[in-house]
Order: C-alpha cells, then sequence, then structure tokens
C-alpha cells in the first residue's frame, strides 16, 4: 500500500505553515506524528496534495504551567504527555488517557495537535479535553482563538478547523486539591483503539460532590459531554450506589443523545465505565497524595 | 479510476544509518521502509502491515523506536538512524540481546526478529531490570506469529541478567 | 530396512534442546525473504481487485493505466485466460462440483478482493497508481455472502453446470445411531460457530517470476510452504514442463498452512514475466493478504448428543457446515475441512455410533483452505463443548465424564467409528497430569476468592487427539487428487565427510536445518556442524510435498534417517574392507567408524570421504565413488499417528463490560518422541498463541454485500505480549509404534484446543450467576454480554424453580 504522490515542505514557523494551508486550502495537510494520517495515505483514503510536515516546529513543543492552566504545545509528543513529570502532576487525566494509546513506538510520534485535529472519535484525547474543559488554541491566517473542546470536536474525523487554521496549543485546568480524575476506556485488546472511553473529573468538599464533569467518547461520532448526569451528582454524599446510579445515568443520557437503544451495547458499558471512573475519581479527590497520572 | 493530480517532489536527504552518512535522492512519498529496504540494501527491517500496527518495520530513530513504515524517507533527513544492522553480524559477535534469543529459541520464522530485537535492547537500555509485565507491555506493539512470546519473555530476562552482571549497556 | 534403524541405540542429539543453526540469519538481519531478493532488470506488479462481492466483468480498459509513468504492462483476465488454464482442484469423492480460478478474473468475479488485472511498472508505487486508472465495468450480481444466503431453497448456484452451492456433500454413518438415541437417558442439541479467521503469517505473500528466454526456464521465487507443489501446479496451468520450471521458496515469514497453495497471483505474474521477459515481483500488501489470500475455520456445526446417566456419551450426531468462499483451493481441494471434521469429530473418546452429513457451501467470499488444525479445532470445540453440557445435564464433574468417555490406555491401538486408528496416547494421563502440573487447585483456590471480592475468575480445560504425518491410505481416502504420501531426502557426503542434506520440506520456523541435521548426526555419527540442511528450491531437492499436517519431524525426518543410513550402510562397506571385518559388527561415533568392542580399530570418516572421492583404488570391488543417497519415507500404515494433549487455562470475565481476560495456560502434550524438545515447545508456545487469537479476537466480519470489512490489523487483531500469558507446557512420550524413532507430528496441536478450553472457563466463570451455552467464537464483549444475560436468565429461571 504506497501513498498517492504530493509534494512535501518542511515548515520552517507557524506562519509558514499557516500561509501554505491558507494557500493550498482543502489541498494541504498538516504532517506531524503521522501515526493516524501516514496509515491513511498509505491506504490511500487520504490524499492530500501537499505535506506541510510540522516536526521541525520547535516552538510548538513545550509544556508550561500558567496558574491554573497548563498549556501544551501542540507538538508535545504522547510519550512526553504520558509520561512527563509536568502532566502527570498537573493534569493526570491527560497523562492517563495518553498512556492508553496504541504502543511504545506510536507514542514517541505521535502529537496532542494531531490527535486533536484528527478528531479519531475512538480517540483518547479528545475525550480527556472534553471532560477537563480544555481550551484548543487554533491560529489561522489572522488571527489565534481559542476555542472550547466541547465546540471543537465536530464529527467523525471532523473538527470546527477550517481549512487554513492550525491548532498550535491546548490549555489545561491543572487538577486542585479536593479534585479526583479517572480515565476509564475498554478496548479489544491493550493498546487498540477504545470501543467506549469515559473521562470524569470530580470535586469533592468532604464527601459532597462540589463539581463534576463526565465525557463519553465511542458513540456519536466525537466525545460527548453529559451535564445532567454530572448535574445531578452536586449535592450529594459520595458512595458506591450513588456512582452506580450515575453509570445508570450516564446510561441512559448518552443513549438518548445518539438515538441508540439504551440496552446496547456501547451505551451500557459507558455506564459501566463511567461508575468506575467516578468511584476512582472520588477515591483520588480524597486522597492527600499529590495526584499523580496512571 | 483516480487519477493522480500531482507529482511527487524529489529531495536529496542526508541521513546518518548506523553511524555513516549515506545520502540519497527520493521522492517525497518514498516510505522509510522501502528506502533503508531497497535503497540501502538494509533488507533487516521488514514490512508487515505499512499502517502502523505490527511492529515489524521498528528502527531507532533519534534515540526512539518508532515505526519506519510511518515515516517519509524524506522526513529523515539529519536524523540517526538504527536498524538491526548496527548490532552482531554472525554467530560470533552478537549483541547479548541477539545471543539471548537465540539460545531461549525466541525466533522461528524470523520475521518478526529485528523488530522485537531493537525494542528489547531500547527497554534495556531505559529499564536494565525489567520485571515480566514491563517487558510485555514494551513489546506489545510487537507482533509475532510463531512463538506466542513465550520464549521471547525468557529472551529479554535473560539478556537483562546477563547484561546487569557483565555491566554492559545496550 | 527398518529393522535395521530401528536397532541403532537411542543416540545423543536426538532428544537434545540444541539451539538453532539457522538463527544467526534471522538474528542479525541477513534472512532473505522474497522481498529481500533482486533481480537485475526487475519490475514490480500491483493487481487491480474487485470491489464487488459478485458481479460481472462487462469491460475492462486499460488504455490510461497502459499510458500512465513507468508502467510495462497491464494484464487483463481475458488475455491471462488464453495463456494459462485456471486452477482446478477437484476431489474424486462423489457429488464434487469442480470450480475454475482464474489467475485473473476474466467475465465474473466471485468475491471481493479477487484480481482483475495486474501492472507492471518500474517500481510499486508507479504500478499502484497506474492501477487506479484500470477501468473497470462491473454488472452486479446478488451476493450469497453467508452459508444461510448459499443454501436457501431459491439460491441461484454460483457456478455453471452447478446443482446447488455445495462443493460436496459428505455422509458418514457408523454403529446404531437411531437405537442409541432412542434408548439414550438424555439427549442435547447444540448449535455452534466459529467464525472465519485464518493464520495471518507477519510475511504476506510474494514472488518473483523470472522467464529467461534463452534456457527457455522459468524461475519463481515464492513464499511458498509447498514449493514441489507449485512447480507441478503451474506447469498444469502454463503447460510447461516441469523440468522448464524451478520454483524457490527462500526464508518464509511464516505460513501456518496458508502459503502451501499455488496461487493465481503466483500464475498472473508468470505470465507477465514471459511477457515482458524480465523478472517482476509481487508484493503481496497487508489489505491484499486479508482480502486475497485464503480464509479458514468458519463452521457452523449443529451437534445432537445421546448420553446414559453415568456420563457416557453413547451416539453422535452432525451436521456440518463450512463456508469454503468461491473456489476451490489447489492442491487441498475445499473438501479439506468437512473431511477432516468428518473424521475426528468423536474426538479421543469412546463413541461408537456416529453419523455426520458434511457440507462444503460456495459463497461469494474468499477460498477457505487449511489453516493450523484446519477442521480440528472447530471439531474439539463441538465435542469439548458437547461433553461440558452433558456434564451440565447431569449435574457432573466435566473431569469425571471425559473419564468415563476416554479411550483407555489398554485399548490403543484404538479403531475410531470413523476408522482412524488412534495408534497410542495418553488421553486421560494428560488430562490428570494437566491438573497437576496446571495447578488445577490453586485455580480453583484464586477463583473462590475472587468471587469473595465479587469477580469472576473461571477455570477450563479441553482435550484433543489429532491426526498427525498421515500419509498415503489417509489422502486416498481424502480424495484429492495428488496423494502427499511420502517425503524426502538426499543425504551427500562431500571429500571432506561434511554432509549436505536436501529435503523436501519446508522450514519456516519450524527449525529443520537444527533437526534435521541432529539425526543425520546421530546416523553418521559426525558433529551437527559438518552437516548443513537445506530445502526450498526444486532445482537440487527431491520431490516431496512441503510442510504442513504436522508430518515433517515424520516424513522429512524419516526420509532423512533413511537416506543416511544408506550413506552409512556404504561407508560400512568400506571401512570393513579397510578393517578386515564384517559390516555388522561396525558402528559409528565422534567422526569415526570403528569396530564394536573394539574402537582402536576405526577409520575416520572424514578419511573414508576422502579416499572414496580421490583414492578410488581403495575402494571395495564394484563400490562407486558415490557417499550420496536418496530416500522417500512414507510412515506405515499410511493413516497416521496420533498425537494428543490436554489444555487448561483460567480467566477473569468482566461481566459487565463482556471482557475477557486470560489469565493463565498450561499445556500437557504428548507427541511420542521428540528430536528437540526446544522446538516441540516453541510449536506448541505458537500454535496457543494463534487458537487463543482465535477464540477472543480474530474475525473476518463480511456485510451483506460480500464487502470485507476486515481488512487491516486495525479491524482484525492479532494477540500481542499483553494478551497471551507465559503457556506452561509439560510432556509426556508415548511413542508411535508405527514411525521411526517413534515421532509423532505436532506442529498444528497447540492450535487446536484453546477455543473450547476458553469457552469453558468463561462458562465457569459464569456459573455463579447461571448457566450459559458458550458456543460462538470468538469471544468478542459483545458475545459474552449475551452470555451473561442467558446465564441471567437461567440463574432466575433456577432461583424461580427452586422457590
Amino acid at each position: 500500500m504506497k501513498p498517492a504522490p504530493f509534494e512535501y515542505v518542511k515548515a520552517r514557523s507557524v506562519d509558514e505553515c499557516v500561509d501554505i494551508l491558507e494557500r493550498r486550502g482543502a489541498e494541504a495537510k498538516i504532517l506531524s506524528g503521522g501515526q493516524s494520517l501516514v496509515p491513511l495515505m498509505n491506504l490511500r483514503l487520504a490524499r492530500p496534495e501537499v505535506l506541510v510536515d510540522v516536526n521541525g516546529l520547535g516552538e510548538l513543543a513545550y509544556v508550561r504551567r500558567d496558574g491554573g492552566v497548563l498549556e501544551v504545545g501542540a507538538l508535545t509528543r504522547h510519550c512526553e504527555l504520558a509520561e512527563g513529570a509536568a502532566v502527570q502532576q498537573s493534569c493526570p487525566l491527560v497523562s492517563s488517557a495518553a498512556s492508553r494509546i496504541g504502543y511504545p513506538a506510536i507514542r514517541n510520534r505521535g502529537t496532542l495537535g494531531g490527535s486533536l485535529a484528527h478528531a479519531d472519535p475512538a480517540g483518547e484525547l479528545p475525550c480527556a479535553c472534553v471532560a477537563l474543559g480544555a481550551e484548543v488554541a487554533v491560529r489561522g491566517p489572522d488571527a489565534e482563538r481559542r476555542v472550547p473542546a466541547g465546540d471543537f470536536f465536530v464529527s467523525h474525523f471532523t473538527t470546527s478547523l477550517v481549512a487554513s487554521e492550525m491548532v498550535v496549543a491546548v490549555r489545561f485546568p491543572v487538577i486542585g486539591p479536593g479534585q479526583g480524575w479517572a480515565f476509564e476506556e475498554f478496548a479489544r485488546k491493550t493498546g487498540d483503539f477504545a470501543l467506549v472511553a469515559v473521562g470524569a473529573l470530580v470535586a469533592l468538599g468532604g464527601t459532597t460532590v462540589e463539581g463534576a464533569s463526565i465525557a463519553v467518547s465511542g458513540l456519536g461520532g466525537r466525545p460527548i459531554r453529559l451535564p445532567a448526569a454530572a448535574s445531578a451528582l452536586l449535592g450529594e454524599t459520595w458512595s458506591d450506589e450513588l456512582m452506580v446510579a450515575t453509570g445508570a445515568a450516564v446510561t441512559a443520557e448518552v443513549a438518548a443523545l445518539v438515538d441508540e437503544p439504551a440496552e446496547g451495547f456501547r451505551p451500557h458499558v459507558a455506564g459501566v465505565l463511567a461508575a468506575r471512573a467516578l468511584r476512582d475519581a472520588c477515591t483520588r479527590a480524597t486522597d492527600e497524595e499529590v495526584p499523580r497520572g496512571k | 479510476m483516480r487519477r493522480c493530480h500531482v507529482a511527487s517532489s524529489r529531495h536529496s536527504i542526508t541521513t546518518r544509518v548506523n553511524g555513516a552518512e549515506r545520502t540519497v535522492e527520493v521522492d517525497a512519498r518514498e516510505l522509510l521502509t522501502d528506502v533503508l529496504r531497497h535503497r540501502l540494501a538494509l533488507t533487516g527491517t521488514h514490512v508487515g502491515c505499512e499502517h502502523g500496527a505490527c511492529g515489524a518495520c521498528t528502527v531507532v530513530l533519534d534515540g526512539k523506536l518508532v515505526r519506519a513504515c510511518l515515516i517519509f524517507a524524506v522526513q529523515a533527513d539529519g536524523a540517526d538512524i538504527v536498524t538491526i544492522e548496527a548490532f552482531g553480524s554472525s554467530a560470533s559477535n552478537l549483541h547479548p540481546v541477539q545471543a539471548a534469543f537465540w539460545e531461549k529459541h525466541g525466533l522461528q520464522c524470523g520475521f518478526c526478529t529485528p523488530g522485537m530485537v531493537l525494542t528489547a535492547m531500547k527497554l534495556l537500555e531505559e529499564s536494565p531490570t525489567p520485571t515480566e509485565e514491563e517487558i510485555r507491555a514494551a513489546l506489545s506493539g510487537n507482533i509475532c506469529r510463531c512463538t506466542g512470546y513465550v520464549f521471547i519473555v525468557e529472551a529479554v530476562k535473560a539478556a537483562a541478567e546477563r547484561m546487569v552482571s557483565e555491566g554492559t549497556t545496550p | 530396512m527398518t529393522d535395521t534403524v530401528s536397532a541403532v541405540v537411542q543416540p545423543k542429539l536426538f532428544g537434545a534442546r540444541v539451539k538453532r543453526r539457522e538463527d544467526p540469519r534471522f538474528l542479525t538481519g541477513k534472512a532473505r525473504y522474497v522481498d529481500d531478493i533482486v533481480r537485475p532488470g526487475m519490475l514490480h506488479a500491483a493487481f487491480v481487485r474487485s470491489s464487488y462481492g459478485h458481479a460481472d466483468i462487462v469491460a475492462v480498459r486499460a488504455d490510461d493505466a497502459e499510458r500512465a509513468p513507468g508502467v510495462h504492462l497491464v494484464l487483463t483476465g481475458a488475455q491471462a485466460s488464453e495463456r494459462a488454464l485456471p486452477i482446478i482442484c477437484d476431489s474424486t469423492l462423489d457429488g464434487w462440483q469442480s470450480t475454475q480460478y482464474p489467475a485473473l478474473a476474466a467475465s465474473r468475479v466471485l468475491f471481493a478482493g479477487q484480481g482483475v488485472a495486474l501492472v507492471v511498472a518500474d517500481d510499486r508505487y508507479l504500478a499502484e497508481d497506474a492501477a487506479e486508472l484500470v477501468d473497470v465495468e462491473y454488472s452486479p450480481r446478488p451476493v450469497l455472502s453467508s452459508v444461510e444466503k448459499a443454501i436457501a431453497p431459491d439460491a441461484v448456484p454460483l457456478h455453471e453446470g452447478w446443482i446447488d452451492n455445495l462443493f460436496i456433500k459428505r455422509h458418514f454413518r457408523g454403529g446404531d445411531v437411531d437405537a442409541a438415541f432412542a434408548a439414550a437417558h438424555g439427549t442435547l442439541e447444540l448449535d455452534l460457530i466459529s467464525h472465519r479467521h485464518s493464520g495471518i503469517p507477519l510475511e504476506t505473500r510474494g514472488c518473483i517470476a523470472d522467464w529467461d528466454p534463452a534456457e527457455e526456464l522459468l524461475t519463481l521465487w515464492t513464499a511458498s510452504q509447498t514449493p514441489h507443489l507449485v512447480r507441478t501446479g503451474l506447469a498444469d496451468v502454463l503447460g510447461l514442463p516441469e523440468s522448464r520450471i524451478r520454483v524457490v521458496a527462500p526464508d518464509v515469514g511464516g505460513g501456518f498452512g496458508i502459503k502451501g497453495h499455488l496461487f493465481p497471483e503466483e500464475i498472473a505474474l508468470c505470465l507477465a514475466s514471459m511477457q515482458l521477459e524480465r523478472p517482476v515481483k509481487w508484493i503481496e500488501d497487508r489489505v491484499e493478504h486479508m482480502l486475497a489470500c485464503v480464509h479458514a475455520r468458519e463452521h457452523y456445526h449443529r451437534i445432537e448428543v445421546a448420553y446414559e446417566e453415568d456420563g457416557r456419551v453413547t451416539a453422535l450426531r452432525a451436521l456440518v457446515r463450512v463456508d469454503c468462499g468461491a473456489y476451490s483451493v489447489y492442491p487441498w481441494t475445499a473438501t479439506m475441512d468437512t473431511g477432516m471434521v468428518l473424521g475426528i469429530l468423536p474426538g479421543p473418546y469412546r463413541i461408537e455410533n456416529y453419523e455426520c452429513r458434511a457440507y462444503s457451501v460456495a459463497t461469494n467470499k474468499c477460498p477457505h483452505g487449511p489453516y493450523r488444525g484446519v477442521g480440528r479445532p472447530a471439531g474439539c470445540f463441538s465435542i469439548e463443548r458437547a461433553m461440558d453440557e452433558v456434564a451440565h445435564a447431569l449435574g457432573m464433574d466435566p473431569f469425571e465424564v471425559r473419564r468415563r468417555n476416554l479411550v483407555r490406555a489398554d485399548e490403543f491401538p484404538y479403531t475410531s467409528v470413523t476408522g482412524l486408528v488412534y495408534d497410542s496416547g495418553s488421553f486421560l494421563e494428560a488430562l490428570e497430569l494437566v491438573l497437576e502440573d496446571g495447578g488445577y487447585t490453586e485455580m480453583r483456590e484464586l477463583q473462590e476468592q475472587a468471587r469473595r471480592e465479587g469477580r469472576l475468575l473461571g477455570v477450563g480445560f479441553a482435550c484433543y487427539t489429532e491426526q498427525t504425518a498421515h500419509t498415503t491410505t489417509e489422502f486416498i481416502k481424502r480424495g484429492v487428487p495428488i496423494i502427499f504420501g511420502y517425503d524426502s531426502a538426499i543425504v551427500r557426503m562431500d571429500p571432506s565427510g561434511d554432509v549436505s542434506v536436501q529435503v523436501s520440506s519446508h522450514s519456516h520456523g519450524q527449525g529443520h536445518e537444527t533437526t534435521f541435521a541432529q539425526i543425520v548426526a546421530d546416523e553418521l555419527g559426525i558433529p551437527m556442524e559438518s552437516i548443513r540442511v537445506s530445502f526450498g528450491d526444486t532445482a537440487s531437492t527431491p520431490y516431496g510435498h512441503g510442510t504442513f499436517a504436522s508430518r515433517s519431524a515424520v516424513l522429512a525426518g524419516g526420509a532423512c534417517v533413511l537416506a543416511a543410513s544408506r550413506v552409512r550402510e556404504k561407508l560400512f562397506r568400506f571401512a570393513a574392507e579397510l578393517l578386515e571385518a564384517n559390516p555388522d559388527d561396525l558402528d559409528v561415533g565422534e567422526g569415526k567408524v570403528y569396530v564394536k568392542g573394539s574402537p582402536q580399530f576405526n577409520h575416520a570418516v572424514s578419511d573414508l570421504a576422502r579416499w572414496t572421492y580421490h583414492r578410488p583404488e581403495k575402494l571395495p570391488a564394484g563400490m562407486e565413488s558415490v557417499l550420496e543417497a536418496v530416500a522417500s519415507y512414507d510412515a506405515d500404515p499410511g493413516g497416521g499417528t496420533f498425537a494428543n494433549a490436554a489444555h487448561l487455562c483460567l480467566v477473569e470475565v468482566d461481566p459487565e463490560t463482556g471482557g475477557v481476560k486470560l489469565l493463565r495456560y498450561h499445556v500437557v502434550e504428548d507427541c511420542g518422541e521428540m528430536i528437540n524438545p526446544l522446538i516441540v515447545e516453541g510449536q506448541v508456545h505458537g500454535g496457543v498463541a494463534q487458537g487463543i487469537g482465535g477464540a477472543l479476537l480474530e474475525e473476518f466480519v463480511y456485510d451483506e454485500e460480500g464487502q470485507l470489512l476486515s481488512t487491516t490489523f486495525l479491524d482484525y487483531l492479532l494477540p500481542g505480549t499483553t494478551d497471551i500469558p507465559h503457556i506452561g507446557v509439560s510432556h509426556i512420550d508415548t511413542p508411535s509404534p508405527f514411525t521411526l524413532k517413534g515421532i509423532k507430528g505436532m506442529g498444528e496441536g497447540g492450535a487446536i484446543a484453546p477455543g473450547p478450553a476458553l469457552a469453558s472457563a468463561v462458562a465457569d466463570a459464569l456459573s455463579p450467576i447461571g448457566h450459559a451455552f458458550v458456543n460462538e467464537l470468538p469471544l468478542t464483549a459483545e458475545r459474552v454480554r449475551r452470555f451473561v444475560a442467558e446465564a441471567k436468565r437461567d440463574g432466575s429461571r433456577s432461583q424461580t424453580a427452586g422457590s
């Protein structure tokens, strides 16, 4: 399986990259990690006429703490997200999600920006971003804008990026005291794409849930935030029964949102994973140790 | 029917492969696997799927394990690449990891072996005394259809023990 | 001959865990697989493949492709059909309906992915570009995308002249089945499904065809397990005599049966090379491999079991359907799976009343062929699950049911109801030993502990016997057109006393370069290092059949023993003359031929060799200057020798997600005497891993239109290091009374039992919830969820019944 022909350009700056995107529009594609794009190109399912290689853009590879925000450059590799101390400490949910992606050799190349722009409905990082309410920093020819993750993912392999835009960074909220997180997924085997994944965040005051966020991916083409199930937790005392009930609520809510029967495999598993994720998140929220990602 | 509207751009690249500088003219779309195998005659790196799922094409690029089938050769300009051919070349000068695979019957048809051996070497470089769980996790992206992995895991353990006792680094 | 050989004292390299001679080239990246071979002036090919499951080809327009950059040739089906016959592989059995599998489809395509045209260009990239320009106009026809559709009363036969969509209908009846069912304490009717999957070697197929017009010699390098059979097949379809064809199977990256075929692609490449008079290479890509190589193991069984109150199974009825895809494969025919299940379904059990109807069904899918175990995995799945269900119906321990039914040591040789002669074995002993060595008691303790924590662990087991190294009489029974009755070896000693062995088998992971050197070293009393074993090149190896069906150690190994013993005889004759001794008083060892009891009277083998060739005046009168022999070996009685094994496993089931995690696995295997236990264990591990893959992960899914949905490793999952646990292996050796050295074959065995072992473990894990009949492989999460629901229904029924 050999790719169709294309012109290759190694971008020397973000501006140059954006400029090419603007001029060549839909014919151009950014090459970052290549772990999702190149298989599609080898299969001739993707046939960009211009490939803009951004791997030389060192200015996009960074992890920076900015108060309550961790800003991560688009070129940051999955292995850095999974194993780097800064991300593990500030955004353990992201680390955990990234550690499930493929295999070590894949994680050495795959990038944050690439994963988000690719928007694989089974992708772990999109789910994590939506669960966290992260912001995606997007650069276009005229301006840079910040898109809430929930608005960034539109559908299967489709984001709100226009052809002349590229992801340059993602801003994640840093986990704080009293907060807990969890990332659960169900895949057929280790490293395979998740059939269903759940990202969950809770904030506890004592044993009372003061904040919650749940996102599910694997249904409906893009990660789905579940505001109803999350808000039903507010003010409740956390317990195993509460988590199980929330799991059922997640199943019902997600099934309704994607118009599938609740007894179907994926809605059911979404609820099961959500219950487990919330249980883990609450356990971590009450833990006095510094949260570690894994 | 599908016509290709553009021609591939051509590039001259220079890479360091197994310590030697190599300069090659490539089409943009030529995969690193094809350039290594057919332009540089380094056929030890194998092609099992061309979509990054099997690990047969694993090489080390700028010190990291990568799938050569997912890298265009043009991207390797200025890079440092290590393939299986960088190590022992015969029965008498095998690297400890190669020797351990031999001792422990960690190969049958041999097709996955170069990728498996390089991945094991990298593991031991980063983690000289891995547990079985760590070994299996590190090799999880390398498919073998012949061995069922049992003797591969034993080979990596044996290599680790030998290298620690000899004080050698991978 | 046999008497002389078996009189040799069991030598020291036989049975030794010798590391493999061949490994250095694989470890250093110096092996030569077909894609590593370069021929001067070589061109590259890509196929145009059908995107329809069933369609007429209305037109093929190649002009744009022919004009594309770097293109040398576009070969269409119409052109190919003028220069090559289709592949025809007909069973000799009654009722067989024949197919013609063309090198390239000319008027009709019968499965999605079937080759329609071949493009030859300067490189594969350009060939693929041009392949996209070949304009094929199809007129779609209704697709028979399943057995159901193919056997429906109104189904249109796929093939010309066929009365239905059955390649063959097999029927066997033995004992008095009706009476046994009528008299039985209980009966069960069970449906079982094993979904389509295949061997999926890591190296795809590939070949280089090189027609030399001056020599009128066609050379084909091809990744094959069966080079001579490929040569014979090519001769038939190309109309070239075999003497004008040379097939070379180099290092091959895994086969598992899948690479033991003559493929249409090989024929197309030969035609292209003959037309262009240049070497042409084709390396299959992974998508092509999934679409169009050979699929396997798609079985639908309906089993009826009659049993007594004490757990004895007295009768079995079976209806077996195998989805054989569109064409009969060469050289096996589309009868392999059905015929094998027919014969082996009763398994290692004493079941004297048995009836089986087995059908090979034609559908619009990739052709179906033999893959490691062939029909045995599905057969074992059925009989083992049936035994477990009998145990459940009677409230008996499933091991107890096995004990009541297994053929015992004192019954060997045991002729099964289907006429298979189980020559020797350890059916019960292996089962008992696997419980011990596999830690059954500890597994139950872990299960108990897990239950207290609210987790579900399950213990499962399965056992089988398998026919190996079967030869003449068996293949005649099976009705294959070529009887794979033997394999062959040439043993040749050179003037230095070193030996080259050329065998007709083909090692693609099995270590023949080591194991055959081990046995020849013992026969000739010389070190292994002075023996070089080679195979794969039909120009230099004796005719034989290749490696498949767990036979090479017995047959090719046996041929090596025979040929080496003939060379040894010559050495003895020469030495006897020089030592003024009787040849019967001589023995060989440590590089010397010596007088038994007086080893100081000896001659070095190397001296004898040098003198034979360079000092012929020293030879006895009438002895030729030849230290070479060729032999072929057919292990009597031709019905093969039966190996057996028992598998035990521990799983964890997550009833909420349907996830199954395999925690422990142990095998007790009995393959008689072993040449090299290290290699035997490697084969067991590999077979088990593939069996686990088929039980948990691997499945080819076709849609209603005959489109294959599993075309990459992103859809079709292979087990990795975190899916396969450590596999413990224990050995029993019950030698075969028939074969040279008492060896039995064993390469396939590991793949036979994991399906039922895992299914029974999953059922056991769910047993606190209720009973589910786990009857479908692979055990995907969705299917396991279905079994959980079934267990829940059973559980609540039992509760209601109990209250």
